[in-house]
């Protein structure tokens, strides 16, 4: 099973490379390149960043509050990596359309908040109540 | 040296050596470079586990998966070879796999960021390379990480027609980068698969951490928002709620939305604008008076784009197989191949195959929504048949070329 999965996988990739190099609308040192760039981007950058973001969160922000914290800032990365490619193509996305979702985004973060916050309070209230 | 009497016992030791030179350890860089990352316990959360590594794994190579059905259908009907055939109905048939191929595609980016973070210390291993066997394992996985990173960030950078940072062609580029991404899967997936298979579950939960269910909610909402911003691009309900749509069903003139403009292909044509339809039976001239003299069909169908928009209207015109049937050829088996007024471009021409060019739904359109085509929608005259990408619908018609059908 696994040889079978790793020889497929050697083929496909053969095909691949092989089908890149004779297509002629393609250049394969452009796709070489941009293969680099996505990797080095993501590796030295925006992995950095959000493992940095996820550690400020950690030590910034209460116990009880950072997973919807956590929540809203992964959604706000992601709408933001899709967000900004429309901004800066043909479509020119508006930017107050992406500050619109991050608004709601966060919003949903504060009431989640509230609404665990409140709870607790309540919680001990009839605690107290009841001891 | 004794010569071996056995070759089969040779050839086993020699593979055997083989074997033991892939693995025999590397030497170790010395100590003194680890620093950083490189350091042992410089990614403190107990939350990352093989275990949550091989769930995100699978459901990514699912999503994958689709992503590659759907993509290579949408590559099969633009580019078919001889064994392809693709039906005619359901006319929502493309939208719906290529919708599905978008939709797919954007929701994978929380799932791909959950899936590199959790394997985030692999990739400063110590020391970075045990074996020559452990370095060709890790240069297959940065190719699969390049590859996945690939399909989804010149997915995204297409669907928001950004095309300056990409230094190929898109269209072809990502296919092939596909097939790259398929193939170090499975090489990935047999190299993991008993990593995976007994894998422990790890601790559950950490007190103010994430516990591995709240990860997969996290990974769910992110891909909840994504697509609830975007997906309303295909879902004409959604529209008004997912304002990152790049093109909203309505937008455009006369109610849709529109790729390529005109004036971005240079086309003017006037009234006296002239369609010829040749075939077996010799060649027509029409004028656009004689075309709508023609008997005139409405049809309900969608325009659905590679890009993953689409949009319902109401096209109003004559149809194909009428015209066919006009220059002497058999609508059922005749293939058509339409031409348009537009000079250059990869997408000036597309080749109509039989089943379309036999369904009642294909028509040479003169109307869109109860009125005369706009220039951007293919004024004069414009191809619409039933499950077909939007870039085979061709605009402005000048020719038709029909072969076979005799």
């Amino acid at each position: 099973m696994r040889r079978a999965l790793i020889v497929a996988g050697v083929l496909v990739t053969g095909y691949a490379i092989a089908g890149a190099a004779g297509d002629p609308d393609l250049s394969p040192g452009g796709v070489l390149v941009f293969l680099v760039a996505v990797l080095v981007a993501h590796d030295a950058a925006v992995m950095p960043a959000a493992i940095g973001a996820g550690a400020l969160i950690t030590r910034w922000v209460p116990p009880d509050h950072r997973t919807p914290v956590r929540v809203a800032a992964l959604c706000s990365a992601v709408v933001t990596v899709v967000a900004v490619p429309l901004r800066l193509g043909a479509g020119g996305l508006p930017l107050t359309r992406l500050l619109v979702v991050l608004a709601v985004v966060w919003a949903a973060a504060a009431a989640a908040i509230a609404v665990r916050a409140i709870r607790k309070h309540l919680e001990r209230r009839a605690a107290a109540a009841g001891g | 040296m004794v010569r071996d009497a056995d070759p089969g016992l040779t050839r086993w030791r020699r593979r055997r050596r083989a074997r033991a030179l892939l693995h025999r350890p590397l030497p170790a860089p010395p100590d003194a470079l680890r620093r950083g990352p490189l350091r042992p316990g410089a990614f403190p959360s107990p939350l990352r586990s093989p275990r949550l590594a091989g769930l995100l794994g699978a459901a990514l190579a699912v999503a994958f998966g689709i992503c590659f059905v759907t993509g290579l259908i949408s590559h099969l009907v633009q580019h078919p070879p001889a064994w392809f055939w693709w039906p005619s109905r359901p006319a929502g048939l493309y939208r719906f796999t290529q919708g599905l191929h978008v939709a797919t595609g954007l929701a994978t980016i929380p799932l791909l960021g959950a899936k590199l973070w959790a394997v985030t210390p692999r990739l400063y291993a110590w020391p970075p390379a045990r074996s020559i066997a452990h370095a060709a394992e890790r240069l297959a996985v940065a190719a699969l990480v390049a590859a996945a990173l690939f399909q989804v960030v010149s997915g995204v950078f297409n669907v928001a027609r950004w095309y300056a940072p990409m230094p190929f062609f898109f269209t072809a580029g990502h296919y092939w980068v596909a097939w790259l991404a398929v193939g170090a899967l499975l090489v990935h997936v047999g190299v993991k698969l008993p990593v995976a298979r007994r894998a422990d579950p790890g601790p559950r939960t950490r007190p103010g951490g994430l516990s591995r269910r709240g990860l997969f909610t996290a990974v769910g909402i992110g891909a909840g928002v994504v697509t609830a911003a975007t997906v309303g691009q295909t879902v004409a309900p959604l529209q008004d709620l997912s304002v990152l749509a790049p093109r909203r069903p309505r937008d455009g003139p006369q109610g849709l939305p529109v790729n390529r403009t005109a004036a971005q292909a240079g086309v003017r044509a006037g009234p006296d604008h002239r369609l010829v339809v040749a075939g077996p039976g010799g060649s027509v001239t029409l004028g656009l008076a004689d075309l709508a003299g023609l008997p005139q069909h409405t049809v309900r169908l969608p325009i659905a784009c590679v890009e993953g928009w689409s949009a319902t209207a109401d096209w109003t015109g004559v149809r194909l197989r009428d015209l066919v049937a006009l220059v002497g050829a058999d609508p059922a088996t005749a293939t058509v191949d339409a031409e348009s007024l537009q000079a250059r471009g990869r997408y000036r021409a597309s080749t109509v195959p039989p089943q379309h060019v036999g369904d009642p739904l294909t028509l040479v359109a003169l109307r869109v929504n109860g009125g005369v085509l706009h220039p951007d929608h293919g004024y004069p005259a414009r191809l619409i048949a039933p499950n077909r990408p939007g870039v085979l619908q061709t605009k402005w018609l000048a020719r038709l070329t029909v072969r076979g059908g005799s």
